[in-house]
């Protein structure tokens, strides 16, 4: 009982954090915020393969990369597009894009899925440098239209403040987030830890490997989909370099590899570090490789568990310790 | 000749200095992975560092030759180093952890280089003995193409000598197609893994030599070997010498001619080609493990 | 009847021949056991009836069906459940994971994406049965992989069995056990394989004839007998071949 208070007030404090963040740090840190909710998502989606279907891909940027040309595309082009089927739209793209890819994936796993991955991702890269006319080449796509938040006669926000598409992202980041720690918790995804840990003991109880790995897949690819959407409408850009680069295929592996690849919550500690990190890092330094190398061989090296196992690890020696002294 | 047919005919020997060039990556990366299951990501980057070694050999010695022979030795040294003091360390943690590991070294690598050489194009000059062209049966041959390709068959035939007469090249021959059978032998496998790491990497970094004149050294020629590379191996079958030849040379020719036909879209054929394979053949043309 | 019958079973691995013409024929209700020395191809001839191979050449029945080349999880949906030589379970999962999947399995609920399914009551008390059951009560929040050998290969065997198949297969349940855990194993697969039709590979010959209706022995990828046990202690063949050599 006291349990489910502590809860509904841990979780109406968090909200209300959320809330007032833009009144207590200013617009800079809102944005930084946008930015950090945005890889958490898109770390998140990298786990749900990695973390519990152990699929390691090199190539998730694509999906990144679908949502955002999909989302810039339809903001371009067509007029009088609400920003719902904006994001929408860069969902479906990449949701498109898995189911594309999804009946040659679903037949690899380890070294060889990672990659295909790789392939895959640079071809997209290559393909959104070379397809000129429609990906914009090495600018990509800007200054597209942001709509407004409108339902006629009742609400109408100006998504063009920072603040409101701060609450717009932080809305639609959290309430993936969230979706996707349910998606874990159902049965579904009981057997899709299954398969990362014996797929040929899966088969035997009965359920389909491929189309399991399947929907995995495409889920994932969905919703990093939804983090490329909403960071093309935040940067008001989408382009090669920014969305479909290798780097950004390394960075959502890196969060989750910094924050533990064992638990939901990791990558979200990952990105959280990982933007600590850069603030710190881009200040004194240009080469975001360096840092980014250094990161991914000493957390292998040193802490493969990530922060959630250090955390761990120290609650463990905490309780074992606090054992010692009661006897 | 009449014109058409010796541009073609140029074209085709340009390809094929290609495709032997990327099987010498290749094979090295195919080698390491077939022997030690390791997908070496970085393999492309000692490929790159090769190349700035000769460069930076070369304005030390101003002697090519010696460079040729010296940067591939330095670029070993390196790839051993890789391999025994972290790679080993990593083992436990299986796949993953090796992959995301390579993945860091190539970053650092790509850092280490902006860090030296600056971002830069490099040019390397070869010497006179190689410059221009060759007259056989009035066509004309670019010399330093036939050099690259005779230095292939020359790096090939060591190869061959190495694997088919000697004890160690049994091992690893052995080890290649089954290493745990190999490990049961009871042979010392972590000097084994070590030397297989070393020639490994010798291969990419003689490689990088030979590209360096034709492709100048800049950082992105990692990106753009190793992207070639991965697709030879993962089309000719992870682990397979005899896949990551052929489909080399067919990659070769692909890029030479495919260049003529549809220049802009050049890359996008290959990835085209291994789609294909992958899709009848999972495991690639003559791969049969994950 | 015969729900299980193979029919000019061969198959071989890239030249080598393991399994030459077998007919194996399975009767509703019985306990069939396979017998056979090592690398006779007893653990192949189950891999070619339960989908993880193509058999080479020949056809399998299950149930009077046709199911030659099904996949395994097809044969499960059937009603088969097989159990393996070499434990092979979800080794990061606690045993109550392990044995929730194969319930969620038996129920049907694949892809079921709109409830948690540690809400769902039914399952979890249907699993911890299950654990009660077979003694894993008190390891129900154990990772597959810490637990003790004996309580291991207990889930293992479980796993196959909480799909509660009609016809059970299982690959030397008792193998590296000690002869306290195989006597509990033996009761065990008795009492849970109750009204269900058994085909089980088995070294231990006091085991193998205390529990089985009938035998089968293997030998170099063909059968050599089939038979009550009193008929394959009497087979002269079987004794040249076989159990001469270990003095039975
Ligand atoms: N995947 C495989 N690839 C190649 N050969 C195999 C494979 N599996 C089994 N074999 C071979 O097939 C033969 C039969 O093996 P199998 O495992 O079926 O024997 P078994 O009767 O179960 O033996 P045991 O009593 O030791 O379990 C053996 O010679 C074995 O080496
Ligand atoms: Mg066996």
């Amino acid at each position: 009982m006291t349990n489910k208070i502590m809860k509904w007030v841990s979780w109406s404090v968090f909200l209300a954090f959320l809330a007032v963040y833009p009144k207590l740090f200013g617009i800079y840190y809102t944005n930084v915020f946008v930015t950090f909710a945005i890889f958490a998502l898109y770390a998140v989606t990298l786990n749900l393969l990695l973390g519990y279907t152990g699929l390691l891909s090199f190539g998730h940027a694509m999906f990144f990369g679908a949502g955002g040309y999909g989302t810039a595309l339809v903001l371009t082009h067509m007029k009088g597009v609400s920003l719902s089927m904006a994001l929408m739209t860069g969902f479906l793209s990449a949701v498109g894009l898995a189911l594309i890819l999804c009946p040659i994936m679903v037949r690899v796993s380890g070294t060889a899925f990672a990659m295909l991955h790789l392939a895959f991702g640079q071809l997209m890269y290559v393909l959104s440098l070379k397809l000129r006319s429609i990906t914009g080449g090495e600018d990509g796509i800007g200054g597209f239209p942001i709509p407004s938040f409108t339902i006629p006669g009742i609400v109408f926000v100006n998504m063009k403040a920072p603040e409101n598409f701060y609450y717009f992202a932080i809305a639609v980041l959290g309430a993936s987030i969230w979706m996707l720690w349910f998606f874990t918790k159902t049965p579904f995804g009981s057997i899709q830890v299954g398969v990362r840990d014996n797929a040929m003991r899966i088969d035997y109880l009965g359920f389909k490997v491929p189309q399991t790995k399947a929907v995995v897949y495409i889920v994932a690819g969905g919703f990093a989909g939804v983090a490329g959407s909403i960071s093309a409408m935040f940067h008001n850009l989408v382009s090669a370099d920014g969305a479909l680069h290798i780097l950004n295929s390394f960075v959502p592996v890196m969060m989750t590899m910094i924050g533990g690849i064992g638990s939901f919550f990791g990558p979200i500690w990952g990105a959280a570090i990982f933007q600590v990190i850069e603030e710190l890092t881009s200040r004194y330094t240009q080469r975001v490789e360096l840092v980014v190398g250094l990161i991914l061989i000493l957390v292998i090296m040193f802490t493969p568990m990530g922060f959630v196992g250090i955390l761990r690890s120290i609650k463990q020696k905490w309780t074992t310790y606090k054992i010692r002294r009661k006897s | 000749m009449d014109p058409t047919t010796a541009m073609y005919v140029a074209q085709g020997i340009h390809g094929l200095a290609y495709g032997m060039v990327l099987f010498l990556v290749a094979s090295g990366l195919t080698m390491i992975f077939g022997m030690m299951g390791i997908l070496n990501l970085a393999h492309a980057s000692f490929f790159m560092l090769s190349a700035y070694f000769c460069y930076q050999f070369l304005s030390i010695t101003g002697n090519f030759w010696a460079a040729l022979l010296l940067a591939p030795v330095a670029t070993a040294f390196f790839g051993v180093l890789l391999e025994r003091f972290l790679l080993r360390k990593i083992h436990a943690f299986g796949h993953v952890g090796e992959l995301i590991l390579t993945v860091g070294v190539s970053l650092v690598i790509l850092a280490g280089v902006k860090i030296f050489w600056g971002t830069e194009s490099l040019p390397v000059k070869v010497p006179p003995i190689l410059h221009g062209l060759v007259t056989i049966k009035g066509l004309d041959y670019p010399i330093y193409r036939l050099f690259v390709i005779g230095l292939a068959l020359v790096v090939l035939a060591i190869m061959a000598l190495l694997l088919y007469k000697t004890r160690l090249g049994k091992i690893v021959r052995a080890g290649v197609s089954d290493a745990d059978m190999v490990n049961a032998l009871g042979i010392n496998m972590p000097l084994v893994f070590m030397f297989v790491f070393g020639v490994g990497t010798w291969l990419a970094g003689v490689a990088g030599v030979a590209i360096a004149p034709i492709l100048t050294v800049f950082p992105g020629l990692a990106d753009q070997m190793g992207m070639d590379a991965f697709i030879v191996v993962v089309t000719g079958g992870f682990g397979s010498l005899k896949g990551a030849f052929i489909v080399s040379l067919i990659f070769g020719e692909l890029s030479a001619y495919g260049v003529q036909f549809f220049s802009q879209l050049a890359p996008v054929l290959m990835f085209l080609f291994m789609a294909i394979v992958l899709i009848i053949k999972p495991m690639g043309l003559f791969g049969e493990r994950e | 009847m015969n729900i299980l019958e193979t029919k000019g079973l061969y198959h071989d691995f890239s030249k080598l021949q393991v399994l030459f013409d077998v007919n194996l024929q399975v009767k509703e209700g019985e306990r069939h056991a396979v017998i056979g020395p090592n690398g006779a191809g007893k653990t192949t001839l189950f891999n070619v009836i339960t989908g993880t191979y193509h058999p080479s050449r020949g056809q399998v029945f299950f149930k009077g069906k046709e199911v030659t080349g099904a996949r395994p999880h097809e044969m499960t949906r059937l009603g088969m459940g097989r159990s393996f030589q070499i434990t092979s379970t979800f080794g990061r999962l606690t045993a109550f994971q392990n044995i929730r999947l194969a319930i969620l399995s038996k129920k049907g609920i694949r892809f079921q994406f709109f409830r948690k399914v540690d809400s769902m009551q039914a399952i979890t008390e249907e699993t911890d049965q299950v654990l009660k059951r077979i003694n894993l009560d008190r390891e129900r929040n154990i990772p597959a992989s810490m637990l003790s050998y004996g309580k291991h290969r207990a889930l293992e065997i479980s796993l196959a069995l909480a799909t509660d198949p009609d016809l059970v297969m299982l690959d030397e349940p008792t193998a590296g056990m000690s002869k306290d855990e195989t006597h509990y194993a033996v009761q065990l697969i008795r009492r849970l394989t109750e009204g269900k039709t058994l085909v089980i590979i088995e070294h231990d010959m006091d085991v193998v004839f205390s529990l089985a209706d009938r035998i089968t022995v293997l030998h170099y990828g063909q059968i050599l007998a089939t038979g009550s046990p009193f008929e394959i202690r009497e087979n002269q063949a079987v004794k040249d071949a076989y159990l001469g050599a270990l003095e039975v």
